[in-house]
């Protein structure tokens, strides 16, 4: 065939043929009719071409019609044979039930058994590719991003402690000892990330678990690839801080309206003894409006005492020593300060907020110990140091055009966060606000020092009851969760492989040390690596995670995790390993740094692009056998599906209305939540739960918990007779069609009829009835996979969330974004040029 | 006022427990103490005198040794000794008596952080009675404390150096000495022979002399 590119068509404008040689037109049709046939699979010519100047012919095809639906089957048979499952060829225009009816596994690595059994979970550790290439040109033809996903600090029901007083690590690149090193004999081992041989310590010889001497290839260290040491005192420059909580509460006009005092003092009296710590845990608590107003609390006073400081342009402490104080001893003033706080300030009129010299005084009172902030904060602050503008333009909400103001207006809170890392203060920021108050700006101050941010828009104690519930459950969960103080984690990975970029809350120290002054068990962290070196004649590579911190008990610990994968040499080997969700979280991430240093639209081409690269990667060069259509290997097969999910996340679509606050905070979520929960916002899962029934139920706790399957978004999966749960992560959406069952109602809901569905059913009634047993058993059972409280919101037809809900159903097409088929058919466009 | 303490296990220099007052006026670097601090910590043995002063600088180490645990403290130099003496020696009675028993068995560094605490309580007691001037009871019981030893942590540090050094110069002072005594030895039994010889060849002399000249 002629190798010189044809003058384009009429009719195709804009399509480049890039360096690819065309094909006669002739020939094309061939291809296109018999694509299996043997004659052209054996041809001398790149296979991918043959499909590549499809579409110069002939129109995308409709829908089920159309095709010579016999041949790509027969052919995705005949490749089932040889393949595996990940990599069975899937046409995502004709088949339309690839959404698996349950929550989708992570991929396991393609190792030997023995090393699998006891590789890291997925959960903790999870890479987007469980097959790593040899190279990165290799890497670069896949065209799929190379990265970690980690939740190192999530609750574990089971994690072995390690108490030595030598911990054993490699000498020259001091990785910890772990299942996946080689021992040369009993007394040396081999480090699996540097490949230094190293000496085995006399002390390590023994194993205390089955106290037998001359076995270190049994010690625990060795057997668990997630593993805590109890560390000796060269791991500590200071003495183990003690746990400190310093509370900055919002109390001007602003904030006493909205009624959060009451539920704050309530929900910390409550918790107060279950606050994690010993008998030195400090507390402190600092108000403020136009002025600052601090609390002495020593022990001895008969009442809290207050102290007011209105030069806020030098903000000084006034009794340095009894405004954090330990909680023990001076409980009953804490429970005092607590029941007095909401009426102090009931009939404040000051409208004005300092929240930048606040934050300084905190930063003042905290600088000896570290510890964590909790600010509340109601309004943009507009006094002092610190003070914000309003930069969102209402009527721009809905531009299909560039989003603006993505990134931080002033640098203050960067730099603020930065000396607050150094001193180990970390610093959590709750949002509750009908305003606008710049997230972008005050978000920077959780970021950089390694904090949390919660947001509640139009928070009101009356108003807003689903969103009182929420906060109060989020209030406890954050009160009593587990934390970690002074706290790095490193990552190291095998000789070769490098990491560049780093996604989540935290301080960047040196090239891989990250600085997280608290730490806390829902926070997710994602990297990007590059292959530096070849990786030839490696069979595996490893990647290791280090968190060092202090419990709230005075322990200095080690947490590590390690994770083995294999390496590859061929490109199909590559995509058989595709982990699709660990991509999409990763490619989210890149996507909100895109966002911020580029534009939204690039964010939102750079996401597309992803799909569209990768799947022509697959097609040119996976493929042996060409079928029209959009191929892609079924471990990939809902990539374009998620990846259409994030452009209509709220963090990414453009042209619904959509308030800058709500997708900054949207970003932020994307990048701090671990991959799991993540999932769930960008994809909903949607299931019909007014036919719950045991078949295929679990059994947890002698508790049945009913499995509905997840439905694909899509209005036409909806049904005016049934009743259905969008599960959304940190919200539940509960849809009750018009026609729906009486059956459901009474004995699930409690109402008689539709019309009497109440607006506000934030709670299912306890009705001793089988269906509302089924019914609560899988609500209760999704909330409690996560650690955070999603509330759940009645949707009627008539209901105000109503749109919210239907921006959820990912497939439909809507004014301002395509629907999936449409998507789809984008893609093949795009992937045929 | 900027102050550290710290009690740490004498066999082993492990920190049992430890406290921090950092002071933002005087901004002192507060690391520099305490890697001297744990390196003076490893340095102790039961040979070490129980009650000592080091001065680092414008700041004073005192330490107390009491059952196998050191009790250190690290105040700015105008601090009186004898009250930060005293204020060691009611941590140590405390100390012990909560935590005596367990002190030979833990392997965990600052097993007893819980103890922090106590001590900044009494700190600040033994401060605020140094403004009250309530000296009193305290002179009663300290009289010993003027003979106290004082050095320079400098000079504590780097003696382990010198020791050994001195320990080298005195063995061979030794083997040199013993060469000398045997050859001093040596010489002695020479000379005694060589007197012997000339005695008995002074009476030979004599004798002949006698013998052949007066008959």
């Amino acid at each position: 065939p002629p190798t010189g590119v044809p003058p384009p068509q009429p009719g195709t404008p804009g399509l480049h043929l890039g360096h690819y040689p065309s094909l006669p037109p002739g020939y094309q049709n061939t291809g296109y009719q018999n694509a299996s046939a043997p004659h052209n699979a054996t041809s001398p010519m790149h296979p991918a071409m043959q499909h590549a100047t499809q579409p110069y012919t002939q129109a995308p095809p409709p829908y089920h019609t159309g095709w010579p639906s016999m041949l790509p089957s027969l052919a995705a048979m005949s490749l089932q044979s040889t393949t595996p499952e990940a990599l069975r060829v899937v046409n995502l225009l004709q088949e339309r039930n690839l959404l698996p009816p349950t929550p989708i596994p992570a991929p396991t690595p393609c190792l030997q058994q023995d090393l699998q059994k006891i590789n890291c979970h997925p959960e903790v550790f999870r890479s987007t590719l469980t097959s790593i290439p040899q190279t990165q040109s290799l890497l670069n033809k896949a065209k799929m991003p190379l990265g970690l996903l980690l939740h190192p600090f999530k609750d574990l029901s089971q994690l072995p402690v390690v108490t030595s007083s030598t911990i054993v690590r490699c000498r020259s690149c001091r990785t910890y000892i772990n299942p996946f090193v080689s021992f040369l004999d009993q007394r040396r081992w081999k480090c699996n990330l540097c490949f230094r041989v190293n000496d085995v310590p006399e002390e390590f010889m023994y194993n205390p678990v089955s106290r037998s001497y001359g076995e270190p290839h049994k010690r625990p260290e060795v057997q668990n690839a997630t593993i805590e040491f109890i560390a000796p005192s060269e791991y500590m420059l200071r003495p183990p801080q003690p746990a400190v909580y310093l509370f900055i509460l919002d109390v001007s006009h602003n904030a006493v309206e909205t009624g959060y005092l009451t539920v704050f003092c309530q929900s910390l009296l409550d918790n107060i003894n279950a606050l994690p710590g010993d008998s030195r845990t400090k507390v402190g608590f600092i108000t403020f409006d136009s002025t600052i107003h601090f609390y002495n609390l020593q022990e001895g006073l008969s009442q809290p005492q207050m102290l007011i400081v209105s030069d806020i342009e030098d903000i000084f402490l006034p009794t340095p020593d009894s405004l954090l104080v330990n909680l023990n001893e001076c409980k009953e003033l804490v429970q005092d300060l607590l029941k007095s706080l909401p009426t102090l300030f009931e009939k404040t009129m000051e409208t004005q907020s300092a929240l930048g010299s606040a934050l300084q005084a905190a930063y003042k009172l905290l600088l000896p110990t570290g510890g964590r902030m909790s600010i509340f904060q109601t309004q943009l602050p507009n006094l002092g140091v610190g003070t914000l503008q309003s930069r969102e333009d209402p009527n721009q909400r809905a531009a299909a055009k560039d989003v603006q103001h993505l990134s931080p207006a002033t640098d203050f809170y960067k730099k603020l966060a930065l000396d607050c890392s150094g001193q180990q203060v970390a610093v959590d920021l709750f949002l509750l606000s009908s305003q606008y108050c710049d997230l972008a700006s005050l978000g920077c101050i959780s970021r950089y020092s390694a904090g949390s941010v919660y947001y509640y828009p139009s928070y009101h104690h009356q108003h807003t009851p689903a969103q009182v519930e929420c906060f109060q459950k989020d209030l406890k969960r954050y009160l009593t969760r587990k934390i970690g103080f002074e706290a790095v984690m490193r990552i190291r990975c095998t000789k070769g492989l490098s990491i560049h970029t780093f996604h989540g809350n935290f301080f960047v120290r040196s090239t891989d040390l990250l600085s997280l002054p608290n730490v806390n068990p829902d926070a997710g962290f994602a990297v990007q690596m590059s292959i530096e070196e070849n990786l030839d004649d490696m069979q595996v590579v490893s990647f290791q995670a280090a968190l060092l911190y202090t419990s709230s008990k005075g322990e200095r610990r080690i947490r590590v995790h390690t994770l083995c994968l294999p390496v590859v040499n061929s490109l199909s080997d590559i995509f058989a390993g595709a982990d699709v969700q660990a991509i999409t979280g990763l490619l989210a991430c890149m996507a909100v740094d895109r966002s911020a240093t580029a534009s939204l639209s690039d964010a939102r081409d750079a996401m597309t692009n992803a799909a569209i690269d990768s799947l022509t990667s697959y097609r040119q060069s996976v493929l042996t056998i060409q079928q029209p259509g959009l191929l892609a290997p079924a471990c990939l097969r809902l990539f374009p599906l998620f990846i259409l999910a994030l452009l209509k996340q709220k963090a990414f679509r453009t042209g619904t209305s959509t308030r800058l606050d709500d997708r900054l905070f949207a970003m932020c979520q994307l990048k701090y939540q671990p991959l799991v929960y993540a999932m769930l916002m960008i994809h909903p899962a949607l299931y019909r739960v007014d036919d719950l029934s045991d078949e295929g139920a679990l059994n947890i706790s002698e508790r049945t918990v009913p499995q509905p399957r997840v439905l694909q978004l899509s209005v036409e999966k909806l049904s005016r007779e049934a009743a259905f749960l969008m599960d959304a992560g940190t919200v539940m959406y509960l849809w009750i069609g018009r026609n729906c069952h009486p059956n459901f109602l009474t004995q699930v809901l409690g109402v008689p009829s539709y019309a009497t569905v109440p607006d506000n059913l934030y709670l299912l009634p306890e009705l001793d009835t089988p269906e509302s047993q089924r019914t609560r058993a899988f609500v209760g059972w999704l909330r409690d996979q996560r650690p955070f409280f999603p509330s759940l919101q009645v949707i009627r037809d008539e209901s105000q969330l109503k749109p919210t809900f239907m921006q959820n159903m990912i497939e439909d097409r809507t004014e301002s974004a395509l629907s999936y088929y449409e998507f789809l058919l984008h893609l093949q466009q795009q992937i045929s040029k | 006022m900027t102050s550290l303490t710290i009690i740490a296990r004498v066999t082993d220099g492990l920190p049992l427990a430890a406290s921090i007052q950092e002071d933002e006026q005087s901004g002192r670097d507060l690391q520099h103490y305490q890697s001297q601090a744990k390196q003076l910590l490893r340095k102790l043995n039961d040979q070490s005198p129980d009650r000592c002063t080091l001065e680092a600088g414008d700041m004073n180490f005192h330490y107390l040794i009491a059952q196998g645990v050191c009790y250190l403290f690290l105040c700015e130099a105008s601090f009186p000794k004898k009250m930060a003496f005293a204020y060691l020696g009611d941590l140590h009675s405390e100390f012990h008596e909560q935590y005596g028993k367990k002190v030979p068995t833990v392997t965990r560094p600052y097993s007893f952080i819980e103890f922090d605490t106590y001590i900044q309580k009494t700190k600040k007691a033994f401060i605020n009675s140094r403004a009250r001037r309530n000296f009193g009871s305290i002179n009663i019981e300290l009289q010993d404390v003027q003979r106290i030893m004082v050095a320079n942590i400098e000079e504590v540090l780097q003696r382990g150096e010198s020791l050994s050094a001195l320990d080298t110069k005195a063995s061979n002072l030794s083997s040199l000495s013993k060469k000398y005594r045997s050859d001093a030895k040596y010489l002695n039994t020479r000379s005694t022979y060589a007197k012997v010889a000339a005695v008995s060849m002074f009476f030979i002399t004599l004798i002949i002399y006698v013998r052949f000249w007066w008959l």
